[in-house]
């Protein structure tokens, strides 16, 4: 198989995370998108590893890994303190500050 | 011998002289966090603001006693030049006035003061590194550490809904910003098959460009910067941000967050991509254009001096971008020389806002600076002065600042863009002399106005005046300081232009 079609998924995947953050209205899910679009990225890291045959990319998705690990447990941590203070947990009804 | 290697295996040869402010943060940062668990309010409350002080002053020196050597350090990995001393010493700045400016805050109070300085002192490492970095790797952990801690940060002030929001609005927006630069690195990577800047560029440069795969790598790496350095149209979580996050810390992310970012456009873009400009001056032109008209005219309505400040720092983000996009030696000069400039004068008018929102019940409302030239005029002139600046007026440092930007790009032959920085600075005058007509035009609202009206004007209002009546020495000496070098440097502006061109001139090798 060739490199294409790895960069088609890759491409796909990063598609419906863009997607999700834009329409879904539920933090949690639009945290889960972005995941997605990270791992996307890794995707497309080791496959251009794969083709050029040196680990850089490789050791660049293990990196992406662990930062979106914590970028997770910060988000998951704002909407724990959001939901103790009976705040709305809906992306659309954030208002209080007017965009 | 064999035994001899296996018990000292030699690993890449670490310049600790040249790493030495990053250490001296990274210390730092764990220091803070320990002295802020001891159970005496003492130690907390006064001696781990101090800590964090100490800190940075000793990052400066570190960054000063190693000012004339220019080291690659850790593989090449990090590059310890005048750029990087440059931006360090910018952020440690940026960082003492944000100690200060947050001293007897709110936010540190709520989140624990061992937490709250110790990841500021996080977020500086993360710009170091930033700035520093010479391949897509250190890049990403750069930035991403530079901005998980300012996410928790903008939060910190957890009883007021604003804050929270604030912080999850921004961490939403801002890991959008990093997966697209991701995604980004990860096509440059795939075009080049190097991760080194120099490798991308040597790469480049034997006849890859112009490669789909490469400019569309381009492409998202440029929309990833510009949604950490609030370039329109990327801007829109800014007046947000701003409004809602803990002012000490909308001052930090203001003048410390801005000053990284176009630190490391300067790098990505002169250093890893010259080969290409023809590909991306045009897109940075244009938008710093965007920046400079949504910028300017969205200010025009506010009636939140940080929403007004958020504006502003968009259409400064334009300013400054003209800079990276002439591709100039002297525009690098300018752009440096704009950013010491920004600190200042952004200081100075945060240091007043701090003071008048404990000071006052409005909050961050205009209301809060009504009649402060007469009631205040320690505050009101460093606020002036500061408005002055940011709208560019002769013998502030704002006016070298603009000045050497419109001279870089008339140089390079856009004319039109400079033409469009006057216009931008003849509307925002149009919004900083409503902040100045209401210091020295307006009498203070009287006491039954401020019942009315109740406590919370607007959000981000109550929570900082609870210590009503105090002085506020330290946020007068940051007011005052950075408001004097705003003058200072606007008449004798040659330590300026000296620092500016010792930083540009490590980028010329390249340009």
């Amino acid at each position: 198989m060739t490199i294409a079609w790895y960069l088609a998924v890759s491409a796909l995947i990063f598609a419906i995370g863009v997607g999700g953050v834009l329409v879904r209205r539920n933090p949690l899910v639009v945290l889960l998108c972005l995941e997605l679009m990270l791992n996307a990225a890794n995707l497309a890291l080791i496959g251009f590893s794969r083709m050029w045959g040196n680990d850089d990319g490789q050791i660049f998705a293990l990196i992406v890994m662990v930062v979106a690990a914590c970028e997770v447990t910060v988000g998951l941590g704002v909407i724990v303190a959001m939901h103790r203070h009976r705040l709305p947990i809906d992306v659309d009804s954030m208002r209080e500050l007017q965009g | 011998m064999i035994a001899a290697a296996l018990i000292h295996p030699h690993g890449p040869y670490i310049d600790w002289a040249a790493l030495s402010p990053l250490v001296a943060l990274v210390g730092g940062s764990v220091v803070v966090l320990m002295v802020g668990l001891l159970r005496s309010r003492f130690a907390r409350t006064q001696v781990v603001p101090f800590l964090t002080l100490v800190s940075l002053g000793v990052t400066i020196g570190f960054v000063i006693w190693q000012w004339h050597r220019h080291v690659a350090a850790i593989s090449g990995a990090l590059a310890f030049d005048q750029l990087t001393g440059t931006i360090t010493l910018l952020v440690a700045a940026g960082g003492i006035a944000a100690t200060l400016l947050s001293w007897r805050g709110q936010a540190p109070r709520e989140s624990a003061h061992g937490d709250f300085y110790s990841m500021m002192l996080g977020s500086i490492t993360g710009m170091v590194v930033l700035v520093a970095a010479q391949n897509l790797v250190t890049l990403f952990v750069g930035l991403e550490l530079l901005s998980i801690p300012l996410y928790v940060l903008c939060a910190t002030e957890m009883h007021r809904a604003a804050s929270l929001e604030a912080g999850l609005k921004y961490l939403i927006v801002g890991s959008v910003g990093s997966a697209t630069l991701v995604y980004g690195l990860a096509l440059i990577y795939g075009a080049t098959g190097s991760t080194d800047f120099s490798g991308i560029a040597g790469s480049i440069s034997q006849g890859h460009s112009s490669d789909v795969l490469l400019l569309t790598g381009i492409a998202l790496l440029t929309v990833g910067l510009a949604f950490k350095a609030s370039i329109a149209p990327f801007h829109q979580w800014t007046p947000d941000v701003y409004e809602g996050a803990p002012t000490p810390v909308t001052a930090f992310m203001a003048v410390a967050t801005k000053a990284a970012a176009f630190g490391v456009l300067l790098r990505v873009f002169d250093v890893m991509l010259p080969a290409e400009h023809l590909n991306w001056r045009p897109a940075l032109l244009v938008l710093a254009a965007i920046s400079i008209v949504v910028g300017n005219v969205g200010a025009l309505g506010q009636s939140s001096l940080k929403r007004l400040l958020g504006y502003s720092s968009v259409a400064q983000a334009g300013y400054i971008l003209a800079g990276v996009a002439v591709a100039t030696t002297l525009g690098a000069r300018a752009t440096i020389l704009y950013l010491v400039v920004y600190l200042l004068m952004n200081i100075a008018a945060f240091g007043a806002i701090v003071a008048r929102e404990r000071m006052t019940p409005y909050g961050d409302d205009f209301d809060a600076v009504a009649g402060l030239g007469a009631e205040d005029p320690w505050l009101a002139w460093p606020l002036t002065i500061a408005m002055l600046a940011l709208a560019g007026v002769p013998a502030t440092a704002g006016f070298i600042g603009k000045f050497f930007l419109i001279d870089a790009l008339v140089g390079a032959g856009y004319t039109w863009l400079a033409i469009l920085i006057v216009v931008g600075s003849m509307i925002s005058l149009g919004y900083y002399l409503r902040v100045i007509n209401a210091v020295w035009m307006r009498s203070a609202p009287g006491p039954s106005a401020s019942a009315a009206a109740g406590v919370p004007v607007i959000a981000g209002g109550s929570p900082e005046a609870d210590a009503l009546g105090q002085t506020h020495i330290e946020l007068r000496f940051a007011a005052v300081v950075f408001g004097g070098a705003t003058v200072f440097f606007g008449i004798v502006p040659q330590p300026l232009f000296d620092l500016a061109q010792h930083a540009a001139n490590t980028l010329s090798g390249a340009l």
